[in-house]
Formats: structure tokens, C-alpha cells, sequence
């Protein structure tokens, strides 16, 4: 077991995990932050991206010692007092979600995009979301979603 | 005009879904559940000899372990055919059957409990060859059909030979499709829990058919349907692949539960989805065609076998809408078609999105380009002489009358909205003159029957509940699949109310709360849904004009306009009532204002001998035009643009009209370029995302969608059917860009890189000995990390330390360490060196750059030391994962983990790289050409850490560089091979200095001194950048030359190498011609 020590969406966090379990498997089951899903465990898909210092990061490729100290962002940080970010509202004005399994980790690595780079050119939107797979919308309304997320 | 009907309407699920609320079958935890793990079969055929459970049950925490012999009802089961075993008795048939299950306090100990289940076969010889399989004499898959035949459906029109011997051309052409997965992003979750008021059970979950789900529990369980409540959760994508498998999971779930009186869950990893889960059904398609030479087909004989893999499931009802549709939409005398679907010891075989489409619009619109260039005449002429028009004759003596024939519209609109003849001229210009890529256009049209058509029963149901408020409920029959039926439903609610949606919700439905809807299948959720719910709210709707009809002074309803929550008299517009207002009083006077809806599809017939009927009730239109580039010296496809033309009948959500088109498309051009389902004598090689691979961001640049309305009487509001019709097209055409691209037909898709470059598809052959090898084989059950220990050292120091006491694996980013650790069953000891500040630093001395080991991609292409050294590093390194694997993997684990693909490589060994090694006792260094022995082999010893790659500065003069990357898709690839090259000139603008570096070619990355030595001394023109071809291609065969895979890596390795010359030699004429005065 190990004690572990870091910030959620700004929260500080103190808990006892097993050294086996992932960052993914923290949120979801410990946290109970299920908005970060699993698809593939490998770090093909995506879907599981949350932000980690900063970088936009496969939670399901972290183990829990490595989560020491560090500040995480997942998808419930994103809309406040009940009022959705921008990026958010993109994504729904857009039609850039259908299943929606794969939109959190979509939101997070454009996150980890705009927070660096408020105006990205559409080069930049695929390679910051070459690693988050979809497979309902054909990508092109979640680039123009970031594109015209104010 | 409508209100909300045909806008661009936002999901109203949107918002759960853009703040991960919404909850889908992982997302649920319920009190006191248990966790499940199925143990699988090791071997794809044969027999069961023995089970040993013994191991298991010792295990502290494991609650339940059931086999066969505990099932208490049907033991068999199947929406046709029952002929699955949930869990199999003493026979396995495909590699994703189930042998026993488990049920457990935590997902660990159900994982570790399935790993103790011992099983010893009596293996049989896989059937994976579905032409072998149907051979009289073939052994049985399943004995007691006394056929691998599970179904046969013939079609005759006319007399075929007398229409072949009536026309002037016959041509006979063979296509081939393989196996799809339907790769939803969600892998499949089910939680069942005991229900003690019906002694049944409420199962959750990744549910794409309730009814259905319902119908095999009950039976399994030997319960009545009224036992069995199903709720299905949001869907985390489905393509027609949540049905079976999911049944099967909840059946073995309910057993769990019951056995166990808890409730209990299982969501699967994506290694077990992909295995266990069914696929699209490969095809091997016959197509015999007689024409005129002016064009005019006069009669087609096609002959099709398609692999049901292991079990039968919707092998018939696909197959029959292959034979529906296979002539495609064109007119023809005489046809004879026949489909069998065959039995294998294949992965299983059902519904996919198309739905037996896919497969025979490809084989079909390559075939009219052929005989369109056979007959001189374009791809268009073809279509418009031989295309469906109003009162044409299908195959199956449809007259198609009743709803607009619109096949000539949506081509027309597909010519128009992509400058089709103007791209043709273009792209036949370009490609005369543009030697290594060509460019292509290709066109592809189809007709599909909307809905279930004569293979089911076609109905649906609808509950609209206005509650005394005003605002109003509807739940439906059919169901949410993530397509956005919730929002059309509502809509259409909103549209015959005349509410605002902001007023209207959707309840998922329950099995238990309304009537069985049919399945959410064949494109038909808009079209029988809506139906349902029309009905239903008109049935309000008359009930509330009964109560207001005199406020209004209206007789009848259709003197009323319901809208924006009044409802208007319009014989005197200023004159209404508000909705609300109406409610409300109807509400007090005692009035129902609930109702049901029904629907029942129009009457269609079919006659099982001829073929020949009314197949389906109406049917869509829809032409996609494909434009494409072709790197000819690998074989590439890249997309330049779809443009997709669908009649929809009448566009309810235009948002979700759209979004269709754009997925379907995606999905469709994975399906003919990328998507390459592994499997190899019953094994499945392709496990996870690595290994098959859909297409990302990168790989679709544009699609342009048309949408034509022609509304169709049957429709709600006349809408039909969008979802499939977008995916069936793309293939195709494709294909017949890729004929317009290099003037060569292919057969067969996926069109993989082999497939493009040397016009098949190579394959590691099937050896006997690994079929052997098999059946001794063990295989990890869940991939999955279960036993790990970590170790954080505090600095270098103390990481030193702890490595000279004991053996450790050294863990970095972590990105092929936690990959590998998933398949492992034994204890890992991790040093977890990520965070040690010394090793994260990029550094320069005099005479070198110093690269901590475990300094990440991201921090490495964007130094700016390195980028002014070395951009070839930059540019491979670039290349490696995604944007999230560069964030966290290091150039150290990179190296040390030795992939032959490991892209940091090829360009240190280039740059002459040297890695410092440090260990308790001492510090070596090892040139990085020398380090890595083979494939996943270092020299490194276990109490060594790799601290720091240091490379040389290069020297003072001018290097010239090029790097070539080839992979199967513009992102996330696994490389499949590289060439690194760094030049330079000396003062005659002769070669002075040479280096050539494979990547993935050989088993470890290395110089190619035999090529660069013969081109010291030379300029670099043209024909000595020819003359490496002897030398490399005898450097290759006496390397790999006996490998599988070399009659496609000499010749491309080759050509990227030259590519990679020539780079360098445009990039230094271009300079010389500026230093120039």
C-alpha cells in the first residue's frame, strides 16, 4: 500500500492505494470521478485523458507512485457553478459528441491545448488529439468544436 | 413549416455528456456487487478433457465458480438458431468461447481465480476457410446441423443463361472482404442484480437491445419474461455490436447472481472484447456480368460465401439483405444470386453497421468501373444507363414505386457539390506528370431497404406522458445508441405537440415498462421510433382539442396550429389557448393524457425459393465520391475528401444528420484502407488498438455531406434512414479511386500498404507446429495489472542503491512498462526513476549534447539545443505515439526497451549517440549501435540505470538530412520501417561523409556501411542514387530475405531509402543554386 498525497481539480487528496492500481483506477473507483473512462488500457484510445502538471496524459499509463505530489485535472473541472466552459459548449453546439464515451478525454487533451495555446491552428488541434480515438463522429465537428471554442 | 423539425438541433443528452455525468455501464456501483472474470478457452477447436477447479476454490474472497452443467434453463441460445453456449460444455469452437465463470469480492481475485482454472484439450484442427469448410467431406463444426452450411438464399430473375449468351461481353471477377470489429470506444460492462419481488433480475449496462437481452436471459435462466427487467445505460457506441455478446454476458451474470444471491459485474478489457466479441462478416464474392458493349447489362450471376465464424447468430438475416441487394441499384433481366453463409472455427459473425452491405457494394461498384472501361464509356454513363429509375425492377421483382426513385439525384448532387468532372480532368493532368504519387477519383452509388424489411417483424412503441404541468415525457421502444435518437424523438414529440423541447424529456426505457419496440437495428430507430411517438402524441393531441376546441371556436383539429406552446386557431391566428393552460384544464376534467403509441411497418413478402418479393417497404439513395493520394513507392492511401450524397427522405436533426455522415464515412474508409482484422488459425492476433487499427484525427481531412430530402409516406414527417447508408459506399469508392490513382484493379480490401503496392495481402503463413504450440499454450485471461510493487527512489543515489540489493524492472513514463506489465500474471518490482531530477535535464558541454534518460518526448522536440542540432531526432521523435505518450515517455526507456520500432533510435545511432550506464560500482559508456543485441535485448546489466545519451556536436560544415517514416495511418503508428540519411559534400559536391540508419527493418536498427561506403566520392545524382538498389537489396535478402514479410519491406525499403537521397539532393541543388552569385 502506499500513501498518497495530491490534488484533484484543485482538491487536496489523502489516501492509502495499492501500488498496482493506475491513476485511472484512482479517480474512477476510489475518487469516484467516473467522467475519465477506460477503452483500451494501453494508451491507444484516449479516453482516459486527464491533465497532469499541466500535460495532457493516458491515466491508465500511471501508476499510483507516480501520482505523488502532482495536480490533476480531469473532466469535472470544466464546468463551474453549473454554467459549462466554453469548450464545453463548443463540443454541444457542434454535434462533437455522440456516444460520448470518448468526449471526456477529448475535452481534456483540447484543454491541455487551449490552456498553452488559446488559438490553435487546425494542425495543432490534430496533433494535440492524435492520440484520442473516436468512433461516432469522424472527428471533423470536435476540430471545428476547438476551433471556435471562444 | 416546422419548428423544430430539420434545424440543427443540440443533443439534449449533451450536457451529461460534456461534464462526464453521464453514467454508462462501468459507471455503476451498487452495494455489496461482486465482480466476475471468465475463463476462456486456450485454444480455438477442440475438445474439453478436463476442468480443474481445485485451485480456484481455495482462493480466499472467490464466491461462486460455475460451469456448464449449472445452467438451468436453455443451455443453448441464439436470435435465429440456437447454437451459442454461453458456457461451453465439453467442446470449444472460436477463441472467444467461455469455459467457466467466476464471481468475486474484488476484480482481482476474479482475475486470479480464472488464471487457477486448469483445462486440458484434445485440440482439432481449426476450420478457418470458409471455401475448405463447404468442400463435401469437410469435418462438421457443430456435428448435429450435418452441414457448415447455416443458410442458403437464392434469388432468380429471368434465365442468367440466356441472358450471358445473349450479350456480347461476359467478365468474371473474385472479391474478397475480411472481418470488421466494431471498435466502440466503451467495451462492454453488464451489472445484474437479483430482483427478490420478481425472483428475477434488473440487469444494467452496455445494452443495445433490451428486448432481446431480455428474451435470451429468461430463457437461459428458465424464467418468464416479466422476471427479467433491463435497463440499458448510456451507450458507449455500438455499430450493431452490443446485441449478442452482450446477452451472453448478462446470461452468465444472471447465473452468478443467482448462485450468489449478490449482484454482480463485469466490464471487459479491450484484449477480451476484441476476442470474445463478433465481427462483420468476411465475404468471397464471385460476380459474373454480361453487357453490350454500349453498356447495358443484360444479366449477373453472383455467387457469395460469407464466414458465420463459429455460430450462426445473424448470419441469415445479413446474408438475406446481401441477396437483396447484391445486383446493387441496377436493372438487370436475368440475375441469379446465391448466399450461404458458412460455419468456421472463425471469430462469429453478425451485425455490423451495413449489415451485409458493405461487402456487396464493394464488389459490385468496382464492377460497373471495369465494365464501364471495358465499354469506353465513363463511370458515370455506366450508372445512368443501368441505374434505378421510377418503376424500375429490383433483382427480387420489386417494382419500386411509392417513394421517389432518386438514385440519378443523389448522383447528380454528389457530381455537382464536388466538381466531379472538373477534379477528373484535374487529376488525370496531374497524374501524367506527378510520378510518385498519383492522384484518384472514384465514385460508388447503392440502394438500401429501410428498416427490418421481410426478414423480421416490423413494429415499434412509444409512450408520450404530458404531465399536468405541461411539460412532457416520451420514451420509446427503441433506444439511445449514441446516434441521437433521444433528441429525434423528442423533437418529433415537440413537432406534433407544438411544445418547446426544452419542455420535453426522454426516459430511457425499461423492458418492463413498455411493449418490446424491436431491436434499434437497420438504420430504422427515426423511422418506426418516430412513428410510435407520432402516434402516440396525436392521440394527446385529440384528447386536449377535445377540452379546447370551443375556446378556439374550431370544429376539427386540422383547423388548430400547435406551436411554441399555444395552440392557434388559424382560421383566426391571434385567437389561442397555452399549451400549459390546456393541460392544466384537461388535467382537471379527468383526461388521459398519456398515451401509446404503435407502429406497424407496411406489408412486405418474400419467397425463400426464388427470392422474389417485396423485400423491403421503401429504400434510400445515397453516391459517395472519394478523392485520394497514392504514394506509389509504399502504397499509402491518404484521403483528400469524401463527398457523400444521402437522400434521407426528411431531415429531422440536421446536427445528427450530419454527424451520421461524418462517422459512417470515417468508419467507412477504415474498412476499406485500414482496418485489418488479425486472425490466424482460429487465434486472434489483432487484441487491442495497437494491432487494429481505426482511423484517428489525422487520417480523415474532409468529408462534404449532401443531404437530399424526398419525403417518403411511410416516414415520420417523411424521414427514412441515415445510419447505415453512410458507411456502405466509402469502400467502394475508394477502390475505384485507387483503379483511377495506378491503373491497377484490386479485389480485395482492406487496401493495406501490401495490398496497394504488390496487389495482395501478405500474411505470416499458418504452420502445423503453431497450431500444436497452441493447444499447450496458457494465455493470461484478463490483461490487466494485478501485481505490482513499487519503489520511488529519491534521487540517482539512492536509485543506485536500491538496485544493486535487487532485481528490478525500471519504470519510467511508463508507456511500455505498464503495457507489458498488463500480460503479466507474476509479481513486478518497479523502480519508478521518473521523477529523479538529474536524469531530467538536456545539457551541453564543448563537445556533446547530454540527454537525461528520462527526459520525455515532448520536453526532447521542443529543446531548443536539440532542435538546432539535431532535427532529425526532432522529426522521429515527433512521430512517436500521440501527444499524451510524448508527455510521459523518455528517450532512456525508449532505448532500453529496444523495440525493433523504436523511432529515437535509428537517428542516435546516426548521430553516433553514446548512453552512459551507471551502476553502484562504476560508470560505462557503450555506443548506442553497439547496445542493443535484438529485439527487446540490451547489454545492460540488471544493477545498471541508463542515466544520460550523450550525442557529439556535429562538426563545423554542412549536414544534410532526411528522415522517411512509414506507418499504416498518419497517427499512432507503430513504424513500419524507416530511414534515417545524413549527408555531406566537400568542396566538389562530391559525398564526403555518408550515414544510413533502418529503423524496423532489421532485427535492431543499424548503419547500412555497405551503401554508404559506395556512395563516398560520388556526387549524388540520380543514377547513383539507382545504383544502391544491388547493394541494399542484397544487404536485405541475406538479413530477412526468408521472412514472410520481405516480398514487401526489400522493394519499399528501397524506395524510401532513394526517396530519402533525393530529398537530400533537391534540398542541396536548392542551396547551391542560392549561393550562387
Amino acid at each position: 500500500m502506499i500513501d498518497l498525497k495530491f490534488k484533484v481539480n484543485g482538491k487536496k487528496i489523502k489516501i492509502k492505494v495499492d501500488a498496482s492500481l493506475r491513476l485511472l483506477d484512482i479517480l474512477r473507483d476510489k475518487l469516484d470521478l467516473t467522467g475519465t473512462k477506460e477503452g483500451c488500457g494501453i494508451g491507444e484510445c484516449g479516453a482516459c485523458t486527464i491533465i497532469m502538471n499541466g500535460e495532457a496524459v493516458n491515466s491508465c499509463l500511471i501508476l499510483a507512485d507516480q501520482v505523488q505530489d502532482a495536480e490533476i485535472e480531469t473532466v469535472e473541472i470544466l464546468e463551474k457553478d453549473e454554467v459549462l466552459s466554453n469548450l464545453q459548449k463548443a463540443f454541444h453546439d457542434y454535434g462533437a459528441i455522440q456516444c460520448g464515451f470518448c468526449t471526456p478525454g477529448m475535452l481534456m487533451s483540447a484543454k491541455a491545448l487551449l490552456d498553452k495555446n488559446p488559438k490553435p491552428s487546425g494542425d495543432e488541434i490534430k496533433i494535440a488529439l492524435e492520440g484520442n480515438l473516436c468512433r461516432c463522429t469522424g472527428y471533423i465537428p470536435i476540430i471545428e468544436a476547438i476551433t471556435n471554442a471562444e | 413549416m416546422f419548428n423544430t423539425i430539420g434545424k440543427k438541433i443540440q443533443r439534449i443528452d449533451g450536457y451529461e455528456k460534456v461534464t462526464g455525468k453521464a453514467i454508462y455501464g462501468d459507471d455503476i456501483k451498487i452495494h455489496g456487487m461482486l465482480f466476475a472474470a471468465f475463463r476462456y478457452t486456450d485454444i480455438p477447436s477442440g475438445k474439453i478433457k478436463r476442468i480443474d477447479i481445485t485451485g480456484t476454490k481455495k482462493l480466499e474472497g472467490v464466491e461462486a465458480i460455475v460451469l456448464y452443467k449449472d445452467i438451468p434453463g436453455a443451455k443453448r441460445v441464439g436470435p435465429i438458431r440456437q447454437d451459442y453456449f454461453p458456457i461451453v460444455n465439453d467442446e470449444v469452437f472460436y477463441a472467444g468461447d467461455v469455459i467457466a465463470i467466476v464471481a468475486a469480492k474484488t476484480k482481482e481475485i476474479a482475475q486470479s481465480a480464472v488464471e487457477e482454472i486448469e483445462v486440458e484439450y484434445e485440440p482439432i484442427t481449426p476450420i478457418t476457410d470458409i471455401e475448405k469448410a463447404v468442400k463435401p467431406g469437410s469435418r462438421l463444426v457443430h456435428q448435429e446441423y450435418k452441414s457448415n452450411i447455416v443458410v442458403h438464399y437464392p434469388l432468380i430473375k429471368g434465365d442468367v443463361e440466356k441472358g450471358f449468351a445473349d450479350s456480347e461481353q461476359v467478365i468474371e471477377r473474385k472479391y474478397r472482404t475480411n472481418f470488421v470489429e466494431h471498435s466502440y470506444i466503451e467495451p462492454e460492462s453488464v451489472t445484474v442484480v437479483p430482483d427478490p419481488t420478481t425472483k428475477g433480475f434488473k440487469i444494467y449496462g452496455s445494452i443495445q437491445n433490451p428486448f432481446t437481452t431480455r428474451k435470451i436471459v429468461a430463457l437461459f435462466m428458465g424464467l418468464n419474461l416479466n422476471q427479467v427487467n433491463v435497463f440499458p445505460s448510456n451507450l458507449g457506441g455500438s455499430f450493431g455490436g452490443k446485441d449478442d455478446i452482450i446477452n451472453h454476458i448478462s446470461c452468465r451474470l444472471a447465473l452468478l447472481s443467482k448462485i450468489t444471491g449478490k449482484p454482480v459485474q463485469i466490464t471487459y478489457s479491450r484484449e477480451n472484447s476484441i476476442k470474445e466479441g463478433y465481427k462483420r462478416h468476411p465475404y468471397l464474392m464471385n460476380y459474373k456480368a454480361g453487357f453490350d458493349c454500349d453498356g447495358k447489362l443484360k444479366a449477373m450471376k453472383i455467387d457469395i460465401l460469407a464466414d458465420s465464424g463459429a455460430y450462426s447468430s445473424q448470419t441469415f438475416f445479413v446474408n438475406w439483405r446481401s441477396v437483396v441487394q447484391a445486383t446493387g441499384p441496377y436493372e438487370i433481366e436475368n440475375v441469379q444470386t446465391d448466399i450461404k453463409g458458412i460455419y468456421t472455427n472463425n471469430s462469429y459473425t453478425a451485425a455490423m453497421r451495413g449489415f451485409g452491405s458493405p461487402q456487396v457494394i464493394f464488389a459490385q461498384e468496382s464492377l460497373m468501373d471495369e465494365i464501364a472501361e471495358i465499354c469506353s464509356i465513363t463511370p458515370l454513363e455506366i450508372r445512368e444507363i443501368n441505374g434505378y429509375k421510377q418503376g424500375s425492377i429490383t433483382a427480387s421483382g420489386q417494382k419500386l414505386s411509392g417513394h421517389k426513385v432518386s438514385l440519378q439525384q443523389v448522383i447528380n448532387e454528389a457530381v455537382k457539390k464536388s466538381d466531379y468532372k472538373k477534379v477528373r480532368t484535374k487529376y488525370f493532368e496531374k497524374n501524367k506528370t506527378s510520378e510518385r504519387y498519383k492522384f484518384g477519383l472514384g465514385l460508388s452509388c447503392s440502394f438500401r431497404g429501410c428498416s427490418l424489411g421481410a426478414e423480421g417483424m416490423d413494429m415499434s412503441s412509444a409512450i408520450v406522458s404530458v404531465q399536468a404541468d405541461g411539460s412532457v415525457i416520451v420514451f420509446t421502444g427503441v433506444n439511445e445508441n449514441g446516434q441521437g435518437l433521444r433528441t429525434s424523438m423528442c423533437q418529433i414529440c415537440s413537432e406534433v405537440l407544438g411544445v418547446e423541447l426544452e419542455k420535453i424529456t426522454f426516459l430511457e426505457p425499461q423492458t418492463s415498462t413498455i411493449a418490446d419496440g424491436g431491436p434499434t437495428v437497420a438504420s430504422r430507430g427515426t423511422l418506426v421510433g418516430g412513428n410510435a411517438v407520432i402516434d402516440a402524441a396525436t392521440k394527446v393531441k385529440n384528447r386536449i382539442f377535445e377540452v379546447i376546441k370551443e375556446d378556439l371556436k374550431v370544429a376539427v383539429l386540422e383547423e388548430t396550429e400547435w406551436k411554441n406552446g399555444k395552440i392557434y386557431s388559424k382560421k383566426s391566428g391571434n385567437n389561442f389557448v397555452e399549451f400549459s393552460q390546456a393541460v392544466e384544464r384537461s388535467y382537471w376534467k379527468g383526461i388521459n393524457l398519456s398515451a401509446y403509441g404503435w407502429f406497424k411497418g407496411p406489408q412486405v413478402g418474400w419467397k425463400e425459393k426464388t427470392g422474389q418479393g417485396n423485400a423491403y417497404f421503401t429504400y434510400v439513395y445515397g453516391c459517395h465520391i472519394a478523392q485520394i493520394k497514392v504514394d506509389t513507392i509504399t502504397g499509402k492511401i491518404e484521403l483528400v475528401k469524401i463527398t457523400a450524397a444521402h437522400d434521407v427522405g426528411k431531415i429531422i436533426n440536421r446536427l445528427g444528420a450530419e454527424g451520421q455522415i461524418y462517422g459512417g464515412v470515417t468508419q467507412g474508409f477504415g474498412y476499406g484502407v485500414l482496418e485489418d482484422y488479425n486472425i490466424q488459425n482460429g487465434e486472434v492476433k489483432s487484441q487491442n488498438f495497437d494491432e487494429y487499427l481505426i482511423p484517428t484525427i489525422k487520417d480523415i481531412p474532409e468529408i462534404e455531406p449532401v443531404l437530399i430530402e424526398n419525403p417518403d409516406k411511410f416516414g415520420p414527417f417523411g424521414a427514412k434512414s441515415i445510419g447505415e447508408p453512410t458507411l456502405e459506399l466509402t469502400a467502394a469508392a475508394v477502390n475505384n479511386a485507387l483503379k483511377f490513382a495506378i491503373g491497377k484493379h484490386s479485389y480485395q480490401i482492406p487496401l493495406t500498404l501490401e495490398q496497394v503496392f504488390l496487389g495482395k495481402n501478405l500474411r505470416k503463413p499458418a504452420r502445423q507446429s503453431e497450431v500444436v504450440h497452441l493447444s499447450q499454450k496458457k494465455t493470461k485471461q484478463v490483461f490487466r495489472i494485478n501485481n505490482i510493487k513499487t519503489k520511488t527512489p529519491e534521487n540517482l543515489e539512492n536509485a543506485l542503491n536500491i538496485l544493486s540489493e535487487g532485481k528490478y524492472k525500471i519504470l519510467a513514463g511508463g508507456t511500455d512498462v505498464i503495457v507489458q506489465a498488463r500480460m503479466k500474471t507474476e509479481l513486478l518490482n518497479l523502480l519508478n526513476i521518473y521523477s529523479i531530477a538529474e536524469l531530467k535535464e538536456i545539457s551541453e558541454t564543448e563537445n556533446e549534447i547530454l540527454i537525461g534518460s528520462a527526459v520525455t518526448f515532448s520536453q526532447l522536440i521542443s529543446n531548443e539545443l536539440i532542435k538546432k542540432h539535431f532535427p532529425i531526432l526532432v522529426k522521429a521523435c515527433s512521430t512517436i505515439g500521440s501527444t499524451q505518450i510524448r508527455n510521459r515517455a523518455t528517450i532512456g526507456g525508449n532505448i532500453v526497451n529496444a523495440a525493433p520500432c523504436a523511432d529515437s533510435v535509428p537517428p542516435l545511432i546516426l548521430r553516433r549517440a553514446e548512453l552512459v550506464l551507471l551502476s553502484k560500482t562504476g560508470q560505462r559508456k557503450i555506443p548506442i549501435k553497439d547496445f542493443i543485441i535484438k529485439h527487446y535485448q540490451t547489454k545492460i546489466k540488471p544493477d545498471e540505470l541508463l542515466v544520460s545519451i550523450n550525442i557529439p556536436k556535429p562538426a563545423n560544415k554542412k549536414y544534410y538530412h532526411s528522415y522517411f517514416q512509414l506507418g499504416r495511418r498518419n497517427a499512432m503508428n507503430i513504424t513500419r520501417m524507416s530511414i534515417s540519411a545524413l549527408i555531406s559534400f566537400d568542396s566538389e559536391n562530391k559525398i564526403d561523409e555518408c550515414r544510413l540508419v533502418d529503423g524496423s527493418l532489421f532485427s535492431r536498427s543499424q548503419r547500412l556501411t555497405g551503401v554508404e561506403n559506395s556512395l563516398i566520392g560520388k556526387p549524388l545524382n540520380e543514377q547513383n542514387i539507382e545504383g544502391i538498389e544491388k547493394l541494399l537489396s542484397e544487404k536485405i535478402e541475406k538479413e530477412i530475405g526468408r521472412r514472410w514479410s520481405s516480398a514487401y519491406k526489400r522493394p519499399v525499403f528501397i524506395n524510401m531509402c532513394k526517396e530519402a537521397l533525393r530529398e537530400i539532393n533537391r534540398e542541396f541543388s536548392r542551396k547551391n543554386a542560392n549561393n550562387k552569385p
